[in-house]
This record gives C-alpha cells, sequence and structure tokens, in this order.
C-alpha cells in the first residue's frame, strides 16, 4: 500500500517537526513492514501557472503553434506542438533557466523560431500519465505562481507491505497509518473534519436481509452536484497511490478508501429504488463493472436493488449503475460486511479489489458513518450547492462495542520479563487511542471500536501494543532459567546425522537434496511412470514421489557431465498409501565395467551401517524388484527377520536414456525401521587361553551357482569347537567354481585332542559330500 | 702392523659400501668383525705384544672394532633408507576423493548443538501433513487470511506439505506437557516461484520454549545468544513487529546481512537487514489447543531458516544451488 506523507501530514499536528524520510525506520520496528521511501516531485524546477494569451499557427508546420503567454511578470513567446492550445487557458510553463529530469531549459528555436520555455504535461510534470496535451488548470488558477506552491507535487511516498498489515484493518488508510506515525513521535492526531448535517428528509430504503453478514449500510442520496472536477491535489495525490482519476464522485470515493480505509459506491441515483442485502441465489448469474458474467452461489453476498442484482458486496459492482457524465445525484453506499464472505467470494471469483482486501480484514462497522459524513464534507467543498437528497440512512442491526480487556500488571512484567511504569503504559496506550483506568493490580482496558473487531481481544494483544511501542531495542536480555531435570530426547535427528556423516567421512559418499517429486520430463525420459498423491493445481512435477532412488537417479543426469565414478545419497521423505516414510538412499554411479566393485562397495557399506550403529548383522536375500531394477540384482536386506531395504541396479533399458556407458547401483533403506531397530548389546566374548587350529577347505560347485547356496549349506554343519568362519577366496576354473573358505577351530576349557579335530574334519567332509558338493583338504 | 690395519680399514671401507640389506650387513659384520675375521685374529695376537705395544695397539684395536661397528649399520640405515624412498614418490598429490555433507544438514547439526546445550530436545514431524496441525492448532482457522500468505501445497488426499515447522508445535506440547524446551529441523514447502531467493522446498528450524515465566526479554536474550554462537560473531539483530496468528506478541527477527556485512546486496534487497526469523510469544489459544494451561505457562517459539543460514554462512547467493543436487557446487561441504 503507498502513503503519501503529505496526506499524513494533513492529519498530525505540528506535523513540520517530523522527518518524514527517518520515521520509517522507527514505524518499521514498531508498526509494520517498509518496503520503500520514494521521493516525488523534485526532478523538475522553475515551472509557473500560465494563461495563453494568444494563439498563432506556425509558418513552417501544421502542429506547431506560436503561443503569447502571461507568465505572470513577463509574457513570453513559446511554441508548442499540443493540440489542446487555446486563448484563455491556464497551464503550466517552465522557464528558461528551469529544470526537468536533469535537462536545463534554454531559449530553443522549433522549426525556425524561438521558444521562450515549454508548456507542460501531465505526464511531464510526474503528475499524470496524461500526454495528450499540456495540462489544463481550473479557470480560477492564478497566473504566474510557483507550480509547486499551489500545488502538492512534491512529496514522499512510502510503500507498505501489505502482509504486515493483514491483523490491522485501521492501517488501511492514511488516517490510520497517521495515528500510528503521532504515537511513535509524540505527537498529536488532529481530529477528521466531518459534515455534522443530517436533515431531517425522507430515509432510504434500505433493508438488510442477512444482518450476520453485513453489519451496517450507510446510504444517502445526494443531488444538485454540478461540478464534477477533481481538484488538482487530489488528482496528484491519486496518481501518486497508483490510482487513476476519472472524476470528481468516482475519486472522492477511492479517496475515502485510501485516506480511512473504509470502501464505498456512489450510485447514479436515477436507477436507485429500493436497496436490499442479501444472499444469492445458487446459480443465478450477474456482470460485474468489468463486463464478465459471473456465476454466483449461496454464499455470495449482493446488493439488491429493485429486486435485480446491483453490486456483489464489497467485491464489485455493476455496469447499470455506473456514474455517468450528466449525473448530478448519487446514492453514496457507506457500508460494512463481514470478512470471511467477501474473502470468500473475491476468492471464488479470482476478483481481489482494493474493496474486498480491505473488507477482509474485518473493517470497523463505525468507521461506515464516519466516511460517509466525510465523503459528504469533501463533496461540499467542491459543491457548495450540494443539498441531501434523503436523510442519512443508517441500517446497523447490531453495533459494534468496544472490547474491554482487564490486564493484570503481573502478567505484563511476565510476559515483558520486567516491570514498566504505569505512567508510560498509559502513556503508550493512550496515543494508540485506548482508554485506560489504572487499578492498582491492573489496568481496565477499552479498547477503540477501530482495533475490536479482531485484532485486540485479550491480554496478550495488550502487551503487544505496549511492549512495541516501548521498543523492542530497549528490553532487557534475559537467559533462561532452567531446572536440571533430565530432558527427553529423541534419537530421530542424531541418527540420521550420524549415518550421513558416516557415509560422507567413511564412504566419501555426497549428500543431496531432491524435490518431493521427480520432474515430469525426467520420468518421460527414462520411461517410467507411477501413480502417486498429487499436488493440486498443477499438471507438472505434481507427483509426489515413492521410491527415493528415482530422485537420486534425476540429479545424476546433473552430474554424470562432470564426474566419472561417484556417490550420492540423501534421507529424504517419500509417500507410500498416504504415509509419510523417511529413506535413505544410496546410489553409486560406475562404469559399467565396475558393476561388481560398486554392488559389492554397496553392500559393504549396507552392512557396515547396521553393524556399525547397531551392531546388527544383516542378510541379503535375493528377491524380486520394481520393473525398472535388474530382477537378478535384486537383494532384501533383513534385519533381525524383517526386511528394511533394497539393493537394487537401475535396468540398462532405463539409465541407457542417461549415459550408455554408466551403470547406476543403489542402495535404500527404510529410515523409520532403522531408527526403530533396536541395536543389539555387545558383550565381552573371552578368547581360548588354548591353541586354535585354523582348517582350509576348498569346495568345489558349478561355476553358475550362487554363494548364497553354499552358505546355507555350511550354515546347517554345526559343531561346538567351530570358533569362526571365513571364506577366503573363489576361483572360477572352467565350469566349476572353487571356493576356498577357513574354520577356525578350538575349545575355551581345553587343547582339543586330534581325536576331535580328526572327528570334525570326518564331520564336516561327510556333510559336504551328503550335500552333493566337492571339496579339497587344504 | 701399522701398514695391516691401514689395509683392512681401506678395505672395510670399500666393502661397507656393498651394503644393500640386511643380509649384506651381516654378512660383512661377520667377515670383518667375526671371531674368526682378520681383526679378530689381530686382536688374539696382542697377549705376544710387548708392554709398549700393548699400550699403543690396544686401544687402536678397539676404536677400528668400534668404528666398524658404527660404519656398517651406518650403511645399513642409509641403504635401507635409500630403498624406501626409491619406491615412492613423496611429492605426489594426495587423493581428493573425499565425500560432503549438504550444508544445510552441517548448519541444522551446528544449530541443534547449540541449542542442545541450551538445553533443548529436538523433535520431528511429518513432511505431509494435515489441516489441524499446520493451520488449525495454531490459531489459523479456515477463513483466516493468514492462509493467503503462505501458499500452501494442497493435496489430492485432503493434505497439504507443510508450510512451516510450526506444525510440531502441537505434537509437542500433547506429548510431553509442560515445561518444555524442543526444536524441531525440518523441510518445509511454499508454492513460491523459483528465483535466486526464493525457494518451494526450504529448512526451518522450530524452537519453542514453555514454562512459568517466560517473557519477551528471554526471547531476545536466546535468539541473540543462539545466532552469535551460530556465525561466532557479533552480528546484530533487531526485533520487529510481525504477524503470525500462532504468536502474540508475534515478531520478525532480522540480522545484519552477512554476505555484504550490511552494506547492501542483492541477497538483502540492498536493506542490510536479512529477514532470518519469524518469532514471538506463543498465542495463549495455541498452548491451550496444546493441551497446556495459558494462565500457569507462558512461552515463546521461533522458525529459523536453515537456508537462508546456511546461505548466509557459505555466502551462496542463489539458492536453486541448494536442491540442485549439482555436486560441482556442493562437494566442498566436507567441513565438519
Amino acid at each position: 500500500m503507498k502513503i503519501s506523507c503529505n496526506i499524513l501530514k494533513k492529519h498530525i499536528k505540528n506535523s513540520e517537526d517530523i522527518d518524514f524520510i527517518k520515521v520509517w525506520d522507527k514505524f518499521t520496528i514498531r508498526t509494520a513492514e517498509v518496503e520503500g521511501i520514494e521521493v516525488r516531485g523534485t526532478q523538475f524546477d522553475g515551472v509557473v501557472t500560465a494563461k495563453i494569451l494568444e494563439v498563432k499557427e506556425h509558418p513552417e508546420s501544421k502542429k506547431l503553434h506560436i503561443l503569447k503567454v502571461d507568465t505572470g511578470n513577463e509574457t513570453l513567446q513559446i511554441v508548442c506542438g499540443a493540440p489542446n492550445v487555446r486563448v484563455g487557458l491556464i497551464g503550466a510553463c517552465i522557464k528558461v533557466g528551469g529544470h526537468i529530469d536533469d535537462i536545463t531549459i534554454g531559449v530553443r528555436p522549433l522549426v525556425g523560431i524561438d521558444s521562450y520555455g515549454m508548456m507542460c504535461s501531465g505526464k511531464e510534470l510526474g503528475i499524470s500519465d496524461d500526454h495528450n496535451g499540456i495540462i489544463e488548470l481550473p479557470d480560477d488558477t492564478p497566473v504566474g505562481v510557483n507550480f509547486k506552491e499551489l500545488f502538492p507535487v512534491e512529496d514522499i511516498i512510502v510503500e507498505i507491505d501489505n502482509k504486515s498489515l493483514t491483523h490491522r484493518p485501521d492501517l488501511w488508510g492514511h488516517y490510520g497509518i497517521a495515528r500510528e506515525i503521532a504515537a511513535i513521535t509524540g505527537h498529536e492526531l488532529l481530529p477528521l473534519e466531518l459534515n455534522e448535517e443530517n436533515p431531517n428528509k425522507e430515509k432510504l430504503k434500505i433493508e438488510i436481509n442477512n444482518p450476520e453478514s453485513c453489519y451496517r449500510y450507510v446510504g444517502t442520496k445526494l443531488d444538485n452536484i454540478t461540478n464534477n472536477v477533481t481538484p488538482m491535489w487530489m488528482q496528484i495525490f491519486l496518481y501518486y497511490a497508483g490510482m487513476r482519476s476519472i472524476n470528481l464522485l468516482v475519486d472522492l470515493t477511492n479517496y475515502i478508501m485510501l485516506e480511512l480505509g473504509q470502501p464505498m459506491h456512489a450510485f447514479d441515483s436515477r436507477v436507485v429504488q429500493n436497496i436490499e442485502v442479501g444472499f444469492a441465489k445458487e446459480n443465478d448469474t450477474y456482470t460485474t463493472l468489468d463486463g464478465q458474467e459471473r456465476n454466483l452461489t449461496s454464499e455470495d453476498l449482493m446488493i439488491k436493488n429493485g429486486g435485480k442484482y446491483f453490486a456483489i458486496a464489497g467485491v464489485m459492482g455493476g455496469l447499470d449503475s455506473e456514474i455517468v457524465e450528466d449525473t448530478t445525484s448519487i446514492v453514496l453506499e457507506s457500508a460494512s460486511f463481514e470478512a470471511s464472505t467477501v474473502r470468500k467470494t473475491a476468492i471464488r471469483l479470482g476478483l481481489r479489489t482494493e474493496a474486498s482486501s480491505r473488507y477482509e480484514k474485518s473493517l470497523d462497522p463505525n468507521l461506515a458513518i464516519i466516511a460517509a459524513n466525510r465523503f459528504i464534507k469533501l463533496l461540499k467543498d467542491e459543491n457548495p450547492s450540494m443539498k441531501f437528497g434523503s436523510s442519512i440512512t443508517d441500517v446497523y442491526p447490531t453495533i459494534q462495542g468496544e472490547n474491554k480487556i482487564a490486564l493484570n500488571k503481573d502478567y505484563l512484567y511476565k510476559y515483558m520479563g520486567f516491570n514498566i511504569e504505569d505512567d508510560i503504559v498509559i502513556q503508550i496506550l493512550s496515543s494508540l487511542g485506548f482508554k485506560v483506568k489504572n487499578n492498582s493490580k491492573k489496568f481496565d482496558i477499552i479498547v477503540p471500536t477501530y482495533r475490536s473487531t479482531k485484532d485486540i481481544s485479550m491480554p496478550a494483544d495488550i502487551i503487544e501494543e505496549i511492549s512495541r511501542m516501548y521498543g523492542y531495542e530497549n528490553f532487557s536480555h534475559i537467559p533462561l532459567k532452567m531446572d536440571m531435570t533430565f530432558g527427553n530426547n529423541e534419537i530421530v535427528y542424531d541418527t540420521e546425522y550420524n549415518v550421513k556423516d558416516y557415509l560422507a567421512n567413511k564412504y566419501n559418499f555426497h549428500e543431496v537434496h531432491t524435490y518431493l517429486w521427480n520432474k515430469s520430463t525426467f520420468l518421460k525420459k527414462i520411461n517410467v511412470s507411477y501413480d502417486n498423491v498429487k499436488l493440486l493445481g498443477k499438471v507438472e512435477d505434481n507427483i509426489l514421489r515413492k521410491d527415493l532412488n528415482l530422485s537420486l537417479l534425476e540429479v545424476s543426469t546433473v552430474n554424470i557431465k562432470n564426474y566419472n565414478e561417484i556417490g550420492i545419497f540423501e534421507i529424504g521423505t517419500v509417500i507410500n498409501e498416504n504415509e509419510n516414510h523417511r529413506q535413505l538412499s544410496i546410489l553409486l554411479i560406475k562404469n559399467k565395467e565396475n558393476l561388481k566393485d560398486g554392488y559389492y562397495l554397496i553392500k559393504e557399506c549396507v552392512y557396515n551401517l547396521f553393524k556399525t550403529f547397531k551392531n546388527i548383522d544383516i542378510k541379503f536375500d535375493l528377491c524380486p524388484a520394481e520393473e525398472y531394477y535388474n530382477k537378478d540384482l535384486t537383494l532384501r536386506i533383513i534385519a533381525n527377520n524383517n526386511v528394511i531395504g533394497n539393493i537394487s541396479v537401475f535396468n540398462n533399458s532405463i539409465t541407457n536414456a542417461i549415459s550408455k556407458k554408466k551403470v547406476f547401483i543403489c542402495a535404500n533403506i527404510d529410515f523409520d525401521k532403522y531408527i526403530e531397530l533396536e541395536s543389539d548389546k555387545y558383550l565381552y566374548e573371552e578368547v581360548s587361553k588354548y591353541p586354535t587350529t585354523t582348517l582350509d577347505y576348498t569346495i568345489i560347485t558349478e561355476r553358475g551357482t550362487f554363494y548364497k547356496e553354499l552358505e546355507n549349506v555350511l550354515d546347517n554343519f554345526k559343531s561346538p569347537i567351530i570358533l569362526k568362519r571365513s571364506l577366503i577366496g573363489i576361483y572360477l576354473d572352467g565350469d566349476t567354481k572353487k571356493v576356498t573358505i577357513r574354520y577356525t577351530v578350538g575349545s575355551l576349557e581345553k587343547t582339543l585332542t586330534s581325536e576331535e579335530l580328526e572327528d570334525f574334519k570326518k564331520q564336516f567332509i561327510m556333510h559336504i559330500h551328503d550335500n552333493n558338493l566337492n571339496i579339497i583338504e587344504n | 702392523m701399522q701398514e695391516k690395519l691401514k689395509d683392512l680399514v681401506a678395505r672395510a671401507t670399500e666393502e661397507a659400501k656393498n651394503i644393500k640389506n640386511e643380509a649384506d650387513y651381516l654378512n660383512i659384520k661377520s667377515k670383518f668383525l667375526g671371531k674368526k675375521s682378520e681383526l679378530s685374529e689381530l686382536m688374539s695376537s696382542i697377549k705376544l705384544m710387548s708392554t709398549e705395544d700393548k699400550k699403543k695397539f690396544g686401544p687402536l684395536f678397539n676404536k677400528i672394532k668400534n668404528e666398524f661397528e658404527e660404519l656398517f649399520s651406518k650403511k645399513l640405515e642409509e641403504a635401507e633408507n635409500v630403498n624406501d624412498k626409491l619406491t615412492f614418490d613423496p611429492t605426489l598429490p594426495i587423493s581428493e576423493d573425499h565425500g560432503s555433507l549438504h550444508p544445510v544438514t552441517i548448519v541444522g547439526r551446528e544449530v541443534t548443538n547449540i541449542l542442545k546445550d541450551m538445553g533443548f530436545m529436538i523433535f520431528t514431524g511429518p513432511e505431509m501433513d494435515n489441516e489441524y496441525y499446520n493451520f488449525e492448532a495454531l490459531n489459523v482457522p479456515k477463513t483466516h487470511p493468514a492462509r493467503d500468505m503462505q501458499d500452501t501445497y494442497w493435496l489430492d488426499n485432503g493434505m497439504l506439505l507443510r508450510t512451516q515447522t510450526s506444525s510440531v508445535q502441537n505434537r509437542a506440547m500433547k506429548k510431553y506437557g509442560a515445561p518444555l524446551r524442543v526444536c524441531a529441523p525440518g523441510r518445509c514447502f511454499r508454492n513460491e516461484d523459483l528465483d535466486a531467493s526464493h525457494e518451494n522446498t526450504f529448512f526451518q528450524l522450530e524452537g519453542m520454549v514453555i514454562d512459568e515465566n517466560i517473557s519477551i526479554s528471554n526471547l531476545i536474550y536466546t535468539m541473540e545468544g543462539m545466532l552469535k554462537e551460530v556465525f561466532k560473531k557479533d552480528i546484530k539483530v533487531r526485533l520487529r513487529p510481525g504477524f503470525f496468528p500462532f504468536t502474540e506478541p508475534g515478531f520478525e527477527l532480522d540480522c545484519s546481512c552477512t554476505i555484504c556485512d550490511g552494506k547492501g546486496c542483492s541477497t538483502c534487497k540492498n536493506s542490510g537487514w536479512i529477514e532470518l526469523c519469524p518469532c514471538g510469544m506463543i498465542h495463549p489459544n495455541v498452548l491451550e489447543e496444546g493441551g497446556i494451561d495459558s494462565t500457569k505457562y507462558s512461552g515463546f517459539a521461533f522458525g529459523l531458516g536453515l537456508t537462508r543460514l546456511a546461505m548466509m554462512k557459505y555466502k551462496i547467493n542463489d539458492i536453486r544451488v541448494l536442491n540442485s543436487g549439482d555436486l560441482r557446487h556442493l562437494e566442498g561441504f566436507n567441513v565438519r
């Protein structure tokens, strides 16, 4: 929202004492965020009001005219190209020696004839967008006066972040901002000049059918409006505030909205019969001012006139009620609508207007009458002969009261962390319009209605008012006092960190973060599709991921250009069956010839994650896979008899679209389950004091047999003297595979006898033979 | 005799040059110092010498013997060391293969460690969440305009992606009650277009303290203390009023921009300040919704932007780097 300091100054007593550039730093830390400060109107000087005395054709040009212009103390010859030059026009003339946008005006020949200055357009002066002709001032404008003395061209325009005002219905107009500035600087806010007349005339026919959604409707008919020209100061202000000047009646409604925050509407009174406020009938249609036909629902609050829709309450009017050129009589609407009703309709229709954005902040219904009287006052200033065509008709079923709050001083001190003097509290609250009674242990506070609609309803709200005005920079800094009881602790975050640290620092893998969805273009590229929970309102990149491995594959496409072989990982959320799951995913990019090394590395890494952090010996098992994984290379990871993840390799048919030379090996672990796994306690194991013996055997299997099968055979051989079994090596020989294993045998109680050893050997060889395998004793 | 000795020393010196390993050493040692060596024979002949010669040659023999021992072992030492030197090039660079942690992980760890030192426990919450935890429990009813302030990713299953880590507040209160000191780092989502300073996926760290006499002054001290620890310097901090339905009063905490040190740059939009951390006193309604008596307890909460913090700390000027997965940007983060 744009704020004009010129308008603020009108509302603050002795405002000349305030530095309107610096004060916004304070405003930022006391009230709301300032996005920018812009000084306007300083780009020109040397401009005076001037009257055209004579207009002559230029001998050499059809467009140009030679003017004689009265600039007060001298008459100048000016060559001008504007189409609207005429004798008697009073405009703005920049004289020789004046400046505009860093250009110094000099005597300049225009097609052979000297021009001693320039008549300016509104755009050239930066006070409107109009560049169709020179500016035309009212006929009673004095001639030869410095333009800037006559009109408020120089101004400071401040942009305030709307988002920081959502909770403050009182700050959606200049007057509310002026109240804050006055409070911040210790100045006095001036009362508004209002119309005080309410003639005893016939009332307008106004009916509120839904008082829960329309709190107040003020209407009045105003006749004999002959002047519909907006005064220059207001035109300039509206332009600076980002609005277009149209005519006095429209501009005044906008001005009041910007000054007080109250949206209002002026209808041509010729079309107004009786006004009704109520909800629309479902499926009705209505054409708004912008020419668009809108479908209505029974939740849209409407203004009706003579039984027909007339405006969407608080959002936008219609075409048939517009002010037209020959309008001389209006019906003014100044109403208060319930915030969420307006908001819902505005959102549904996609019509977030200046009016709706104010109504949805919960405006003070008392503002409606103030605004109406302010409008009448300002209209009368420009139309002294204006007459009331009705009384000011005020339908106000439920009166907005002032909130009353008792603030215990102890509560206040507890919240602030220190004791604050009563006088300061009273002074701060009074400056913001609160009434305060000091009752020894508490303050009894009456909240003004403009803060009572939603903003301030409980003691904590009052504490904010006191604290911000006291200044957070003036607060004490007090450490927390803690008791020494043990806090609870949850291990999720620490476990995640430890695992990440391990993967980065032991295995030299790199942590990445990826989005909760895969890019559609990526999935298309690798020809993978899946269905899952979707983001609403998006057609691309909108399906939440199920498999974190795919996300890592996606970022591999970025890295493959720059790295040969690399490992990446992430611990992230995936969504499966409408539930959040944490998943750890590791992806190794290897050259195809290094598949085996990579596969074993990732297997070792996964094993160690469980061994190091949980002291759990996990098992791996071949298992079926998602169709985009290699079906022969997928392993289940089994911890304490539960499947907790997989090791897999993306199919070449998928990854060839990314790289034909690389292979992508991955592991994923259900991290929720990983965290819940209880660590196996490590207990000390006694070392045998007696000699142990190592026995090496080479077992011959068919070349294609997985070690796992042999392992099962070995697992089935049990003997009390086995201390350890390990795999020494595998040697491929023709159609066979020779697997060398080593047993360490011994006893904690004694030295084994040679009979016991021989017995072991015999039993073992028999066991192997029983399983139809050949064995060589080394 | 003198001649003999001179010759012996010359031969020993010459042969010592051939010591290339321990075997050579032992051979030569045995040859020149063994029981059957020339020197031994000469030494045993001392018995036959005159007293004068005994005095003259006795010490000389010993001296030569010692010199030999020293010479041989020195040559062996040299040989061994020379061999080592020849097997590899000590000037080769080390392997630069080193893993990395994501900058947000590193910063998150630092901040949580600081908070742990201050007595906070670490809590977590889900990324896909429901309206109750993300809005209702935080005093943001359905029609509240505050829902517009955050462009929420709504899902077709009626849930949403949490817009803020404050979604853990109610869960933590109900699980642990008061008093409570808890922090919860996590990922949040907002439907925003990406540019150098806007991301739709980013990390926050929620912090919350609830006890019997928690004040705004406590909040200021805690935030300032924590940030000084994080940045390891005396950064400037300021509080401004900020509106969040779940706080009262609510603040925006700004700190001086660490990229430009407050001079103004693209990251801080030339203001010199970075909006780092919305915070505030927990709204009484939020306490009550969490089952905590708001007349007895008060508390404060903050939502620290971990993503922003990582950018400030490492002077990353484009937020998109963080979720790019592009290791050219990320592999350098291997410091602990």
